[in-house]
């Protein structure tokens, strides 16, 4: 009987990767069964098959089936199949292992190592594979080429990292306890109020995170400006303009300001003082997930999980090393310089990487954060074997500029600060200049110098004033969050995982708490479910809690504590709190039922009658032929009869302007396969009546 | 009792917690609007009722404390 050592991988791209790195001609069989692929090797004498997860092929569920009630305290892990409607695909996926377990030898988890990783590989090993996770041996790598799959194979760490897992599994259990719980109390609360389904959830890291959103907009729906004045001075030398800065950057009151700005009104100023300073900024620190998120969305616009995919096909295609790593330190042990010596392949960063590589001793500028499981993200050097797309080949720049500048020397730069004297009031000036480029050649195009070249200077000389600006303003409400802003702030306040934290984003977009990209507004369903939180289950919304819950979860990892007592105390709270939930269901049922229907009346509203001036249009669909049109709100009032018809084919959109012509709404219709158009709703629109 | 501009419920001075904050944030800033700008409390009313900074709450608490003066002032 053929017999093989089995290797599980956490995808099929990296099990196809590991089987052709560890094959000793490196060439891999692909075989199929029953349309899952696995991948044969062979290793010396050894033979090799590489299947691979779907990512999670368990989950976890209640052990009562089709009860939708809560609470719920009793759970279990499951194959996804059987919980997910969507996840049929994993029934035959999970046979097929099972079927190739039976006569393996030998089992090694190679899935990412990480807690979701190390579970994913659990948990097939246990249930699939017939308990093998106790046998089993684990391999351990950062990227996925060739030499270090090699070397990890040959070096298998002896049994899989049962902390890591404990510490992973209990994350899980609680998370599906918080969000069971929680997300049933708020539908079933809504759903028997409103009569409507509308699922609403929340969390352990999605309460506090949507109340940090409501904050935010609350201050700023609140917010009262004060005016303040600022003056700036033209300020001409050796032919040269300059915008000078009067001392006092906002000054308070408009008669002061009045004052100061007639003083100035002089043709001539002298030079009062310069103040040249050097001083040194040194490399950024080496790419941890957030940071490249972060810096992807200022460079790119790509929200959090728009880059964490994008990264995640660069690892796969072995281009860069694990992304979902909180590490910002880069060992000498990834070896600095081969990776450089493959980057002198690419036309792009020969250059750069050569630069380096006769620089001499190459020591990278490490930040503070440690991952055990990971280094920071870096290039590996391979070439990509097909093309990039624009935004994979934009995130793999910012990876291999990032790595480069990290080696570079610190940058010397000279800051020198004038003063003007107009009148015995002071204006002030601050221009750079580079002195030594240092890390920034090597991170162009994402840093600028920002350098001001300033003619020659000397205290008491002349200056000619060419006119002095006095100009009101405002104080600002403080900014709305964008992806980045909001990532930020879930790090600092540590809740949630590099992993985890922009799904939790993109769940407030799923569940209609939350709006627009670049300025997050929560929505009125939103301010309504954080407001139920604050109220009835503040624990649940707040950041403590979360954060205590994290480190607990740590110190299981560091064997401080057990996974059974963090369940056991995150079980009584729940009990109070979803205790309290069912005690003011009814109330909390109005109040969520209430922004469901307004929301949904929002998203059927095309804009405001103009034949009545006061109801709505909204899409109404006929209860007597089925067939959709526009209608106004105040027909069931039967105050305005005012209807449009619709296409009844495809998705119609509210557009939120009128036609410039005559002033009637102007909606988007959508249709597959078709251009969407804009349609003004008014029959007799002048022009409509000019096409026909 | 609901709030004298939505139709939650009131919290303090006929307002709910979300007005009577907006409230609170014009009361206090009308002092910074005094000095600055040496304005009555009907101008300054006016006036951050009508500047795009202002928040959208203030600006409802504003436009009906303006629209409560004009009611005072027919009644006298």
């Amino acid at each position: 009987m053929r017999k093989y050592t089995l290797i599980i991988a956490e995808k099929p791209d990296a099990a196809s990767r590991i089987a052709t790195a560890l094959d000793d001609n490196g060439k891999t069989i692909r075989e199929n069964s029953k349309d899952v692929p696995f991948f044969v090797a062979k290793n010396g004498d050894k033979e090799i098959i590489v299947a691979s997860a779907l990512g999670h092929l368990y989950t976890v569920t209640g052990t009562k089936k089709g009860e939708w009630s809560y609470p719920v305290f009793n759970y279990q892990w499951q194959p996804r199949w059987i919980v997910e409607k969507s996840a049929s695909k994993i029934r035959v996926w999970l046979k097929v292992i099972s079927k190739l377990a039976e006569n393996a030898t030998e089992f090694v988890d190679a899935c990412d190592y990480d807690i979701e990783g190390s579970i994913i590989g659990y948990s097939i090993l246990k249930y699939a594979c017939n308990g093998k996770e106790k046998t089993a041996k684990r391999m351990k790598y950062s990227t996925l080429t060739r030499e270090e799959l090699k070397e990890s194979f040959a070096n298998l760490l002896p049994h899989l990292d049962f902390d890591l897992i404990e510490a992973g599994l209990a994350r899980h259990e609680i998370d599906w306890l918080y969000g069971i719980n929680l997300s049933r109390a708020l539908t079933l609360a809504a759903k028997n109020s409103s009569c409507r389904y509308t699922t609403l959830s929340t969390g352990r890291v999605q309460g506090p995170t949507l109340k940090y959103l409501e904050t935010r907009e609350k201050n700023i729906r609140v917010f009262v400006p004060t005016p303040f004045w600022n003056i700036t001075a033209k300020i001409s030398i050796d032919d040269h303009s300059f915008d000078f800065e009067y001392g006092k950057k906002a000054i308070e009151t408009k008669t002061e300001a009045t004052n100061i700005s007639a003083t100035c009104k002089v043709r001539e100023g002298k030079i009062d003082k310069i103040d040249i300073k050097e001083f040194q900024q040194n490399p950024p620190v080496p790419f941890d997930l957030s940071a490249l998120q972060s810096e992807a969305y200022n460079f790119f616009k790509y929200t959090p999980i728009q880059t964490s995919k994008i990264a995640q096909y660069l690892y796969v295609n072995a281009l860069i090393s694990y992304p979902r790593t909180s590490s910002q330190k880069l060992p000498p042990t990834i070896g600095y310089d081969i990776i450089l010596k493959k980057l002198c392949k690419s036309t792009l960063y020969q250059e750069l990487a050569q630069k380096l590589l006769v620089q001499g001793a190459l020591k990278p500028n490490e930040g503070t954060k440690v991952d055990p499981a990971h280094p920071a993200i870096y290039p590996t050097g391979d070439q990509p074997d097909k093309a990039l797309d624009a935004s994979e080949k934009n995130i793999y720049d910012l990876i291999v500029k990032r790595f480069l500048a990290v080696f570079g020397e610190p940058v010397l730069k000279q800051s020198v600060k004038v003063s003007v004297d107009i009148n015995q009031n002071l204006f002030f000036m601050t221009g750079y200049r580079t002195l030594k480029e240092g890390w920034m050649k090597y991170y162009k195009p994402y840093v600028h110098s920002k350098d001001v070249s300033l003619p020659k200077l000397f205290e008491g000389k002349k200056v000619t004033v060419e006119n002095v600006v006095l100009k009101d303003n405002f104080t600002k409400p403080p900014l709305r969050y964008n992806p980045r802003s909001l990532l930020k702030k879930m790090e600092k306040e540590k809740i949630g995982t590099k992993a985890t934290r922009a799904t939790v984003i993109q769940t407030l977009y799923t569940r209609k708490y939350l709006e627009g990209v670049q300025n997050m507004t929560i929505t009125d369903l939103g301010f309504g479910v954080a407001e139920v939180l604050r109220n009835y289950c503040p624990d649940v919304a707040s950041s403590e809690m979360t954060k205590k819950l994290e480190e607990k979860m740590e110190q299981i990892q560091l064997k401080q504590d057990t996974k059974q007592n963090v369940l056991t105390d995150a079980i009584k709270v729940l009990k109070t709190v979803t205790s309290t939930l069912k005690q003011n269901q009814t109330e909390i049922g109005v109040q969520l039922g209430q922004k469901i229907k307004q929301l949904q009346l929002d998203r059927q509203t095309v804009g405001n009658c103009n034949k009545c001036q006061t109801g709505k249009l909204v899409i109404i669909r006929s209860k007597k032929t089925g067939k959709r049109f526009i209608g106004c709100t105040n027909f069931f009032e039967s105050t305005c009869n005012a209807s449009f018809p619709l296409p009844q084919k495809g998705t119609i959109k509210s557009l939120s302007s009128l036609c410039k012509t005559c002033g009637y709404p102007v909606i988007k219709v959508l249709i597959s396969q078709k251009y969407p158009w804009n349609l003004c709703l008014n029959p007799n629109c002048p022009v409509k009546e000019n096409k026909k | 009792m609901s709030c004298k501009i939505c139709s939650r419920q009131v919290k303090e001075k006929g307002y709910c917690n979300r007005h009577l904050k907006a409230y609170q944030n014009i009361y206090e800033k009308f002092e910074m609007w005094k000095k600055a700008l040496e304005v009555t409390w009907m101008d300054y009313l006016s006036k951050i009722s009508k500047n795009s900074l202002t928040g959208e709450w203030a600006k409802e608490v504003a436009k009906q404390l303006i629209e409560d003066d004009r009611r005072n002032v027919k009644e006298k």
